[in-house]
């Protein structure tokens, strides 16, 4: 059967309209562009942001996941906020407050005529209620122990509908900045809830969205699971712009539920979306500024990231016991060879794409008010690097171009990782070949997320490459970390006594920091803590990340922040230009 | 033909407990549990609570009875992940899929017989095109292929780009068949691709069987013969693997869901094996092995009715 | 066809095995200032110099991923020096460019292949081989062996991989070498693969059975293991053939989805399933499409199967005209 010429050619012709069709496709761009925006937002229009995964509860007082969070900071109000770009305390629902001078009593004031989403008044009450909310057992809050210092809850009275007097156990070094994180939620609709023990559950993602009351800019208005949760304005919103319009601006917000980031860069190059949860991948900055250029996007700097990628051994003594490369490796000077090892602005270069700045602790300079450059820097140097393992016992005896030590133990470890984030797999294939030139070999293993962190709670690995994140930009908020008792005191977790001097120190003067209520003095002591932090050097810290942000030119008001969510945290002044462009 | 599918159905309940019960093990057993959520340095306090309210702390073996009774009720637990109960998420996610593997099942079989036919029984630059363009399907990862008409999708705006609906859609069913093309033809690539080669390779071997060269010898035309008398014979090579297929699409594909954002069981399964959530993981695999397993019983079926040689009570 | 077919495998398998010698640079050599670089143009004359050459390649901007050619220092390509049959000599030589950690994207390739190539085939052929035969014993023997063989597919089916998977990662030790993942890869990639063969053979093989010639040759007294694998398996063998060429690609990419809940090779191991995941992302990939030679390599690679195994769709001469 042969095929007739006419069929012969009609496939030729077939095969050479596909091929066209996806040279064409391949090489156009994204449709049209919106007009540029104007510089005043004006009310109405509807933006959507996408976010990667549904939250687990309207009720941030137990859920802690990033999408709860994000929409409950849009439909609940706190008390007082922190500027998430300036780090300022702000007047919220608390209009004014005085303190007491020994910084133990803040007696603030509500704004008056604030109401519910629903019409009822928000009053004092409503404050109490809260916090009575958290200190319940039976409700399990994540945030209980963010309002606790020096072990004791923080305690509020009101004398009046309007006042609420707020009493701290001790003084506080961070203060009245505790309560940024506590949404007040209405006492009229969850104290039943509160009372027969079913406030875990009484604003689950089930909930009727009329029953989602707030004082916060938008109000609830649909949810469909692994889809979108829909936001419209809330009538009743107390704030208003300069100008004296009422915010929030747009008339709707749609929270997109997008889980993969290349999909959702996709959708935001084409303008179905406005804007994305987080910052961008470095991988993705070149086509977002290609985007930027043919006029569909907006791209800004954050500036540089307050969390960075660390590195560092498991030095519980407990869990390496029988482990003979402990002896040296518990040595702060191994560690320090390591640091000399690292050229940090190779580091920079590769992990990065240059879009980072090299750092010797945790605290980047994206922290304003914490930072100091004045830690210990080491290296590059390799032969430095070389000569203080020398000095610690470590040479390559054998010539196979690993050290050991006297008795012969190799300097050869597991460093585990996350699989599938690429920065850590650029940073621990650098750290490998530097490591590799002073002759410590580092085989690393990228598992699971599930199976690492198993692993780093059980202190069952030998070193471990990752980003831990801060829970807070100040540092008494970090006491679980900086501290030797703290559950995330990552490279010895939860230890009974300080296993070391240097950590006895620390751990006194983040006692002392805590306490101090003086800024200036808090500064002083912290900036001490992160010395003794970089000379001993238990984690290794090598370059925090500048972090670039993309959202469509229809968006205007944006107030970009290090801190997630970038541009959502300033919700109610966001305002759109024109009509959502494509499908 | 009863007493065959009554066992088989059986076999199919058991398999489906088995599996269910064997992930309800291995999601207890494997490394981490669902207080993964909660962070690396969540409070030993907050971890033990969470592991209460999941029974975690309690033996394996209690708790699986537990799960297997209250199962019997049709109370499938509380997924850690989403808050809900197990039911009615997995059964909202298995429509979803649902839709979307018949619409994938339909055009992969169209096309991927379709063009089987093609190239089974002929020579030349297309038949060579569409075996190119099948391997090209099969050597790609579907997230890839995926992302690729995701990109054509945005970059020429004739679809959505994603998600199982539009925000304020006037229709709701036009709204729905907007969004179907992306992951059906995401969906359906692979699939197509392998039942043409399937297709391709039966036909082309029957072609060559003595009986077919009988009925050319009789004259019988060659588009008869192809159609008529070799491919009824070819399909069987089909549907040995079309019920598995079918099986396989309705469990959901997890890379097509997360790249078109569609709100699936493949997606749902993913999810819950990342989180270990417990009693969302025993929902999503006892949903994923009725189907997979109705699948393979349903194309033995087909293939005990298609094929009058094959004696079909086992 | 099919010497088209086998000329392309052979091709593939010689230049796979034969990487060191191939690749112009060490697939794990890091080129810091050439982070996605495009393939280097190779110049045949300019003046005075008559041999090919490369010019070396600057990068201009590192965030915008732009390069260009540095005219001021020709190199001229080195022959057969250090084991390498052509290299740059002063200036890299990236005949498909260069990934995102500055690696050469051929030798990843060439070196890749090894692995994965291997993998696929050896686990591919496993899989059709153990799946031919005891689908072949269950679609021949019937009765309970046949219930036991057909349950059994089933159940391997049905079963969740990856839960299975990751809990065996587990259990295993934390660094595992690389002929162990082989090792393991293969006997998983085999065990899931034989389900889907035996179920299609036994099909066919039930099929076969019923036919006159096999009564025959029963009646004879011809054993049935002859039977099986002289007359009813090679009627199967088109569908095993296929199953062969769907198996290949599927192993290939199964190896990074593997890898990615941590059960693969070392992360600096270049494997072509690993190479594609890091492509993954399409905005990337317009821009660098070079990071999509392990897709061709993997199509050319089932492409040779296919054309080799496989009968083509040429009808027998008496139906032609």
């Amino acid at each position: 059967m042969s095929i007739r010429p006419s069929f012969r050619f009609a496939g030729v012709i077939v095969s050479l309209v596909v091929v066209a069709a996806f040279w064409l496709i391949w090489r156009s761009t994204a449709p049209p562009a919106n007009p540029t925006a104007r510089a005043t937002p004006v009310r109405g229009g509807q933006l959507t942001a996408g976010i990667r995964s549904d939250p687990k509860s309207f009720n941030s007082l137990v859920a802690a996941d990033e999408p709860s969070v994000i929409v409950s900071s849009l439909l609940q109000a706190r008390l007082v906020r922190i500027n998430r770009a300036t780090f300022e305390l702000e007047p919220w629902l608390a209009d004014t407050w005085e303190m007491t001078p020994d910084g133990r009593k803040y007696t603030l004031h509500l704004r008056p005529n604030v109401t519910w989403s629903d019409g009822a008044p928000l009053t004092s009450a409503d404050v109490l209620f809260t916090f009575r909310a958290v200190r319940d057992k039976r409700v399990e809050s994540a945030l209980a122990d963010s309002l606790v210092v020096a072990g004791q809850p923080i305690e509020a009275t009101a004398p009046d509908d309007h006042t609420v007097v707020v009493t701290f156990p001790a003084a506080s070094g961070p203060g009245l900045r505790l309560l940024d994180t506590l949404p007040i939620l209405p006492k009229h609709k969850l104290e039943g809830a509160l009372s027969n023990g079913t406030f875990r559950t009484a604003w689950q993602t089930t909930t009727a969205p009329a029953d989602v009351v707030g004082a916060g800019p938008f109000v609830l208005k649909s949810y469909e699971t692994g889809q979108r949760v829909v936001l419209s304005r809330n009538e009743r919103y107390w704030r208003k712009a300069a100008d004296g319009t009422k915010l929030p601006f747009i008339d709707q917000l749609i929270l997109e539920i997008v889980p993969e980031q290349t999909a959702g860069m996709l959708r935001l190059e084409s303008g179905n979306l406005d804007m994305l949860q987080s910052e961008l991948r470095p991988d993705d900055v070149p086509s977002a500024l290609n985007a930027e250029k043919k006029g569909h996007l907006k791209v800004i700097e954050l500036g540089v990231g307050t969390d960075a990628d660390a590195f560092w051994f498991c030095l519980k003594p407990e869990a390496r016991k029988n482990d003979r490369r402990f002896a040296f490796v518990q040595r702060r000077e191994f560690r320090q060879a390591l640091s000399y090892a690292v050229d940090r602005e190779e580091f920079a270069r590769v992990v990065f794409f240059d879009a980072a700045v090299p750092i010797w602790g945790p605290v980047t300079p994206g922290n304003k008010t914490w930072f100091t450059p004045n830690l210990k820097r080491y290296g590059p140097d390799l032969d430095k690097a070389r000569a203080v393992l020398r000095d610690i016992g470590l040479e390559d005896r054998n010539g196979n171009g690993v050290v050991e030590a006297a008795d012969g133990t190799e300097a050869r470890f597991t460093v585990m990782t996350q699989k599938g984030i690429a920065a850590y797999e650029r940073g621990t294939t650098l750290l490998k070949e530097r490591a590799a030139m002073i002759g410590v070999a580092l085989n690393i293993a990228p598992l699971e997320a599930g199976a690492m962190i198993e692993r780093l709670k059980t202190s069952d690995y030998e070193a471990i490459y990752m980003r831990p994140l801060m829970t807070d930009l100040d540092p008494a908020g970090n006491m679980d970390m900086w501290l030797s008792s703290g559950g995330a005191h990552f490279w010895n977790l939860e230890q009974t006594t300080p296993a070391t001097d240097w950590e006895k120190r620390i751990d006194d003067i983040m006692m002392r920091q805590a306490a101090t209520v003086d800024l200036a003095r808090r500064r002083e002591l912290f900036n001490e803590a992160q010395e003794i932090l970089a000379e001993n050097l238990p984690v290794l810290y090598f370059a925090a990340p500048r972090l670039y942000y993309a959202h469509s030119t229809r968006v205007t008001g944006v107030v970009p922040s290090v801190l997630r969510p970038p541009v959502l945290w300033n919700a109610d002044s966001l305002g759109v230009t024109a009509p959502p462009r494509a499908n | 033909m009863v007493r065959f599918l009554a066992r088989r159905l059986f076999f199919c309940a058991v398999l489906v407990v088995m599996t269910a019960s064997s992930a309800l093990l291995l999601t207890r057993v494997a490394p981490g549990d669902l207080t993964l959520s909660l962070g690396p340095f969540a409070t030993a306090r907050e971890i033990a609570a969470e592991r209460s309210r999941f029974a975690l702390d309690r033996p394996i073996a209690v708790q699986w009875g537990e799960w297997a009774g209250s199962a019997m009720r049709f109370d499938f637990g509380e997924s850690s992940l989403y808050r809900v109960p197990v039911g009615p998420l997995v059964f909202q996610a298995a429509a979803h899929t649902a839709v979307l593997a018949i619409g994938a099942l339909l055009v992969a079989t169209v096309a991927g017989v379709g063009l089987g036919i093609v190239t089974g029984s002929q020579r030349g630059a297309l038949p060579g095109l569409i075996r190119m363009a099948s391997i090209g399907a099969i050597s790609l990862p579907s997230l890839l292929t995926s992302l690729v008409l995701l990109f054509i999708a945005a970059r020429t705006g004739w679809f959505p780009t994603g998600g199982i609906s539009s925000v304020d859609a006037s229709n709701h069913w036009t709204d729905l068949a907007g969004h179907l093309p992306l992951p059906i033809l995401a969906l359906a690539l692979p699939v197509a691709a392998t039942f043409e080669r399937l297709q391709s390779a039966a036909l082309a071997e029957q072609l060559h069987q003595p009986f077919v060269m009988a009925a050319a010898a009789r004259g019988v035309s060659k588009r008869r013969l192809v159609l008529r008398h070799a491919w009824p014979v070819s399909v069987k090579a089909i549907t040995a693997v079309y019920g598995l297929a079918a099986g396989s699409l309705l469990s959901g594909s997890f890379a097509v869901e997360i790249v078109t954002a569609w709100p699936g069981l493949g997606r749902l399964t993913y999810d819950a094996l990342y989180a270990r959530d417990i009693y969302l993981v025993a929902g999503c695999v006892a949903v994923g092995a009725a189907v997979l397993s109705a699948g393979m019983l349903l194309g033995d079926v087909l293939l005990a009715l298609s094929d009058p040689r094959v004696p079909d009570v086992r | 066809m099919r010497w088209g077919g086998l000329t392309l495998l052979v091709l593939l398998a010689v230049s796979v095995m034969a990487a060191p010698l191939l690749a112009p640079n060490a697939p794990e050599q890091r080129f810091g200032d050439l982070l996605y670089a495009p393939p280097t143009p190779v110049h045949l004359w300019n003046d005075g110099i008559t041999a090919p050459f490369i010019y070396p390649l600057r990068l201009v901007s590192r965030i915008e991923r732009r390069f260009e050619e540095d005219r001021q220092h020709p190199a001229p390509l080195v022959w057969f020096s250090n084991g390498r049959l052509v290299s740059g000599g002063e200036a890299p030589l990236l005949l498909l460019g260069a990934d995102s950690y500055g690696r050469d994207m051929l030798a990843r390739v060439l070196y890749g292949g090894r692995i994965s190539l291997t993998l696929a085939l050896v686990s591919a052929g496993c899989a059709v081989l153990a799946g031919a035969l005891l689908g072949g014993i269950a679609g021949y023997a019937g009765g309970w062996l046949d219930g036991v063989i057909s349950r059994s597919t089933e159940f391997l089916l049905v079963l969740p991989a990856m839960y299975v998977v990751l809990m065996l990662r587990a259990v295993l030790p934390l660094a595992l070498s690389g002929g162990t993942v082989f090792a393991l890869l293969t006997a998983i990639f085999a065990t899931l693969g034989w389900p889907i063969v035996a179920r299609g053979t036994r099909a066919i093989v039930i099929g076969e059975r019923q036919r006159e010639y096999v009564e025959a040759a029963r009646a004879v007294g011809v054993s049935p293991a002859r039977l099986l694998l002289r007359h009813l398996l090679p009627a199967a063998s088109g569908y095993l053939a296929t199953q062969l060429t769907l198996l290949l690609p599927a192993f290939i990419l199964a190896e990074a989805t593997l890898s990615y809940i941590g059960f693969g090779f070392p992360p600096e191991t270049a494997t072509w399933g690993t190479m594609l995941k890091d492509a993954a992302n399409v905005l990337l990939v317009a821009d660098v499409p070079w990071l999509l030679a392990p897709a061709v390599a993997i199509f050319l690679s089932v492409l040779a199967v296919n054309l080799l195994v496989q009968a083509t769709g040429r009808p027998p001469v008496q139906l032609e005209g």
